[in-house]
């Protein structure tokens, strides 16, 4: 059984013409790492909303189709039930802080004071969960004075701390430096082994590729494509719809144009694989 | 941003609620108590206790800048000007400094440095955070003590947002130097993107504590385990009793 089903899902914030989300249909299966891509205002963010209920709950709005959650229609159900099933990473790390607790330990106990966790559970909780992001030598710093990076890090923990069924992550890279990109992305693909389902919203289609089973594309908040990234970051009309392909997928797909690229040989959506490619292709290739 | 000293001294382990009930304490006795010398002796008490709480030197400086200049200006006001001054003490160009004004003057003061004394010590000796907890384990409301704990966690916030702002600002040519109008006019070039910029944070800061549960339903539990024994369930029970008797002490005596 799907753990989220989302069916032909509109959605319009409220005083705006245009709809940010247009029949939306997918699901996603318990387990899965799904990466949405899309170009700035395809719906990504209102899509990471919608998942875990703050659409319509929290922006309100006329949202029409169907959103279930565990078997729940989000729409019925308050908020408040949904952020124990669903956790939602966002891109600004300092406001994911709560800003009342001064040390990473509290910060992540945080959520599990709310729900009333007891304190020994508490403990095993927050030590796990900062081990899984790999925050287990911040857990005494002020999360103030961390980098944005390990403070996404933090929030990361915070939300897995709660132990949702899903976890929906909208850029949580956005303004992240590479180094900081990198260890989140190391700590999502932890996760990701884990069995935790997964959704990403990202700009990072190297790193979507490197790590989603799927990706959903979003065009002006209409779910244009859906699959594996093999078979959707090699499409040569993503361009279309306001993505720009991978340089070396591009350069690949040139080569094979040129002939120097096998044919037979899938594209590369990373960059191992196209270092790979190239390496081959140059010792097989006399024109090389 | 708060007065909060991190040391392990022997107040620092009291439970906070023995603390904050010892200052209710405080406070009705120098405001419902009998006026002379005893404000002044619980402000001794204070001093002595936060010796030994380890908090001395810094509890008397921070009492001294507090309290200097308006203790200072009670006497300069109420000397000179109280309306019920009437035995003349010193006499200076115009200005008769009176024995009355003096006295009130003394009564105001003692009772101000008492209530201050005592706060200082509650706030250096006990974590916000922990003080929160103590009063929300007894009923306090959680909103309420986040709305407390934000204001005095998100005003560093602010001030490094503000600095950043205006070092964008300075870069851009803004002069914030000079002339008291020069001054003003680069106010708002710093307040609109400060006041803008909090505005939308606050949403995503909702989202945030939405996402923590913080509206979810059902007794909440705490990370931080708050010491408490009998001996000081003993006191503050005392020290309640002894604010209920000094209110009824006080009735009694204005139908007496």
């Amino acid at each position: 059984m799907a753990l989220v089903r989302v069916t032909d899902l509109t959605y319009r914030y409220p005083q705006t013409a245009v709809p940010a989300l247009q029949n939306v249909t997918f699901s996603v299966e318990p387990g899965e790492f799904v990466a949405v891509i899309g170009a700035n205002d395809a719906g990504k963010s209102t899509l990471c909303y919608a998942l875990t209920g703050y659409v319509p709950h929290f922006f309100h709005g006329q949202m029409d189709g169907s959103v279930q959650l565990a078997g729940l229609e989000t729409r019925e159900r308050p908020l408040p039930e949904l952020v124990t099933l669903a956790g939602l990473v966002f891109q600004n790390p300092t406001t994911q802080m709560s800003g009342v607790r001064d040390t990473v330990r509290g910060e992540v106990g945080f959520g599990l004071e709310n729900l009333g966790v007891p304190r020994a559970e508490m403990h095993t909780r927050i030590v796990e969960a900062l081990a899984m992001t790999g925050t287990t030598e911040l857990a005494e710093r002020h999360p103030r004075e961390l980098s944005g990076g390990q403070q996404q890090r933090v929030a990361l923990a915070a939300m897995l701390a709660m132990r949702p069924q899903l976890l929906v992550l909208d850029e949580p890279t956005a303004q992240l430096d590479p180094v900081g990109s990198r260890e989140l992305f190391a700590a999502l693909q932890r996760l990701s082994r884990t069995g935790l389902t997964l959704v990403l919203a990202t700009h990072k289609l190297e790193w979507a590729a490197a790590y989603a089973d799927r990706l959903l594309l979003l065009h002006e908040g209409r779910l244009v494509q859906q699959g594996p990234p093999q078979a959707l970051l090699t499409q040569p009309q993503l361009a279309d719809w306001g993505i720009a392909p991978l340089p070396f997928t591009e350069a690949a797909r040139q080569a094979r144009d040129e002939g120097l690229w096998d044919a037979e040989r899938p594209l590369p959506i990373t960059l191992a694989d196209a270092i790979v490619g190239f390496l081959e292709m140059r010792d097989t290739s006399k024109h090389f | 941003m708060t007065l909060y000293l991190s040391t392990n001294g022997p107040l620092h382990r009291l439970h906070p609620l023995t603390k904050l009930t010892w200052l209710l304490a405080v406070l009705a006795a120098a405001l419902l108590g009998p006026s002379g010398w005893l404000p002044l002796g619980l402000f001794l008490v204070a001093w002595l206790l936060a010796a030994w709480g380890g908090v001395g030197r810094v509890w008397l400086g921070r009492n001294g800048r507090i309290l200097l200049p308006l203790i200072l200006m009670l006497f300069v006001i109420h000397g000179f000007f109280n309306p019920n001054g009437q035995t003349p003490l010193l006499t200076l160009w115009r200005l008769t400094l009176t024995q009355e004004g003096v006295a009130y003057a003394f009564l105001l003061s003692s009772r101000l440095a008492t209530i201050v004394g005592a706060a200082l010590l509650l706030l250096l000796t006990t974590h916000p955070g922990d003080l929160l907890t103590a009063l929300t384990e007894r009923g306090l409301p959680p909103a309420l003590a986040y709305i407390i704990s934000s204001t005095l966690y998100i005003l560093p916030q602010m001030q490094s947002k503000a600095t950043a702002i205006l070092q964008a600002q300075q870069a851009r040519g803004l002069e914030t130097e000079g002339s008291l109008w020069r001054r003003a006019r680069a106010l708002l070039p710093l307040l609109a993107p400060l006041v803008l910029g909090a505005l939308v944070d606050s949403e995503e800061r909702a989202i945030a504590l939405e996402s923590r549960g913080f509206r979810v339903r059902g007794p909440k539990s705490s990370l931080v385990e708050l010491p408490d024994s009998p001996g000081q369930r003993w006191l503050r029970a005392g020290l309640l009793l002894g604010i209920l008797l000094l209110i009824g002490w006080r009735v009694w005596r204005l139908f007496a």
